[in-house]
């Protein structure tokens, strides 16, 4: 395929997107995947012939140049087919080489970027750890400079793309000097440096073609360019790699549920109950809407995110669209499991790996808990303001703004130690966000009214926890 | 020069700043920027000025707390207040 530059956006996007998905469906076998434990060669021959790896990397080094937004398309048609394979290829266009491509020093991305973008190098991204998951306060890897080298040590756990990996994008901690020299930052680590050390691969739930394993490093020494951008702006962007990371999830769960969704609507045509298909039964019909309602704002809230510019903006989007994409997806998949009846259960159907398959997208990329009570708290600094909201959208916003306010009043800045409070704003700001990203879509007016009333009832909680402290110390005490 | 805070308070402001930026309490100096020197960034700051808040029973605005941007600035925010709890 050629650069995105020959040709106009639009027929571009459509090219590639059209490409993937006609690959994916003839080549993808998920529940063969699924059973070795491993994608097969000829997939990441195949993907690699398409140019996938280098889809949103710079067409001057091979790559084909293309943004998030169309990237989302793509792991989107993947995880519809299969989500080992779209957790393989976003995680290398997102966490494996987000930060080399927007913050790497030109040698360095002149030295890797090619074989990145073909595909010769798949990237991986290592940053939890087994003391540190959710919390990165606590990374415990750190940077020494030695020279003009970076030395390296520390533990990485659950590394998406491990063994695969011929680089590594490596958070860690820089303690030395002050100002630019410490905080935490972002360094580049090829895989065969010496002191790295591979661990073995993990056994999951899910995911199970997509490799995880850990790594050890003992004194990993890399040129002083390998570090990406300053540790002292090292979080921030860490954030907008995060970000990039988190809107690819989303589009992969918007896959995996447009499956579900197709599958139970196939079934429920044809399994007749009662003397007439599922289809025609009331509950069915209203449970099979619900779903595509669902799917309709998952949809929307990932087009939206991914053409956010800013780098606030992107962040704040990308962790509604994080939340949302991951339970609604387990919620459309569960659903379409239940329609089957008892086949349901059965491997053959394929209900049994997507459910497999989704139940992470919960925990990895930031615990959804967490991510919530982040956005409750961006939201209480910074309310969303009024302006330019689509007038089917203003209840909404309306309300969780009357509820931050009301926080910010008789706390002040003492609410941000309640995050409980915090964790019921950030399920608000997700249906919220839902919700206006379905009207600046421009998603079915009748999906979204479906959605409404779940939305009201997440916005009217705003600012209130749903369990007192006294009650959950008495559940709690009775426990033991 | 540090402002004039109660003597057990400042070790305990020096904790939950060492706790919040991962950074030796004996390492930092008021005039460190919260963001550029500790490595905070807007939300961890705000966390920062909610705990002291929380710890010492300051009534702080979240307006207040959005423009400390050092170590001293926060110290003078809790005596700020001190002294308005004391009038």
């Amino acid at each position: 395929m050629s650069p995105v530059a020959a040709q106009t956006p639009e027929a571009f996007s459509a090219m590639v997107v059209d490409s993937v998905r006609a690959f994916a469906k003839s080549e993808l076998n998920a529940q063969a995947i699924d059973r070795v434990g491993a994608i097969p060669p000829r997939v990441l021959t195949g993907l690699r012939g398409l140019g996938i790896f280098g889809l949103t990397l710079p067409a001057e080094y091979g790559g084909l140049g293309g943004e998030l937004p169309l990237a989302t398309r793509v792991i989107e048609a993947l995880a519809e087919s299969d989500r080992s394979v779209a957790t393989t290829v976003g995680l290398h266009l997102g966490l494996g080489t987000r930060a080399l491509v927007r913050y790497g020093r030109p040698d360095l991305q002149r030295a890797l970027v090619p074989r990145l973008a073909s595909g010769e190098c798949i990237a991986a991204f290592a940053t939890t750890e087994p003391q540190a998951g959710s919390d990165l306060s606590r990374l415990g890897t750190r940077i020494e400079k030695r020279g003009d080298e970076l030395s390296l040590t520390g533990e990485k756990a659950y590394v998406t793309n491990g063994a695969l990996a011929g680089v590594l994008t490596v958070t860690a901690r820089s303690d030395e000097g002050s100002g630019l020299d410490r905080g935490m930052a972002m360094v580049v680590v090829p895989a065969d440096a010496a002191g790295l050390v591979r661990g073995s691969e993990e056994r999951k739930l899910g995911l199970r073609g997509s490799s995880t394993t850990g790594f050890h490093l003992d004194n990993v020494c890399v040129p002083e360019a390998s570090m990406l951008g300053t540790p002292s702006t090292g979080s921030a962007q860490l954030e907008h790699t995060l970000s990039w990371g988190r809107t690819l999830l989303s589009a992969g769960c918007l896959g995996a549920a447009t499956s579900a969704l197709r599958r139970a609507r196939d079934h429920a045509a044809l399994r007749r109950q009662f003397g007439r298909t599922l289809d025609q039964q009331p509950v069915v019909r209203g449970q099979l809407a619900h779903s595509a309602a669902l799917v309709a704002a998952m949809g929307a809230l990932v087009e939206v995110t991914a053409n956010q510019y800013s780098d606030a903006a992107l962040h704040r989007w990308s962790l509604s669209a994080k939340v949302f994409c991951s339970e609604q997806a387990s919620s459309v998949i569960d659903t379409a499991v239940q329609l089957h009846g008892a086949g349901g259960y059965l491997e053959d159907t394929g209900l049994p790996l997507l459910l497999r398959d989704i139940r992470v997208t919960r925990i990895f990329e930031g615990a959804n808990d967490v991510l919530l009570t982040l956005a409750g708290t961006l939201e209480l600094h910074s309310p969303m303001a009024m302006a330019q909201v689509p007038p089917a959208s203003e209840p909404f916003v309306r309300s969780l703004r009357r509820s931050v306010t009301r926080l910010r009043r008789e706390l002040g800045v003492r609410a941000f130690q309640r995050p409980a409070l915090l964790h019921e704003i950030g399920v608000a700001v997700m249906w919220r966000d839902a919700m206006l990203a379905m009207c600046l879509a421009g998603a079915s007016v009748e999906a979204r009214q479906l959605l409404e009333a779940e939305a009201l009832h997440a916005v009217h909680l705003a600012g209130k926890t749903p369990y007192p402290s006294d009650t959950v110390d008495a559940v709690l005490r009775a426990l033991s | 020069m540090t402002p004039q805070i109660p003597a057990d308070w400042q070790p305990r402001m020096m904790k939950l700043i060492a706790e919040l930026s991962n950074v030796k309490a004996e390492t930092i100096k008021p005039e460190h920027r919260l963001r550029e020197d500790l490595g905070m960034d807007s939300v961890s700051s705000l966390e920062l000025i909610s705990m002291l808040a929380e710890e010492f029973g300051l009534d702080i605005t979240v307006e207040e707390a959005a423009h400390v941007a050092t170590v001293k600035g926060a110290f003078e925010l809790a005596l700020a207040h001190l002294e308005k709890r004391k009038s």
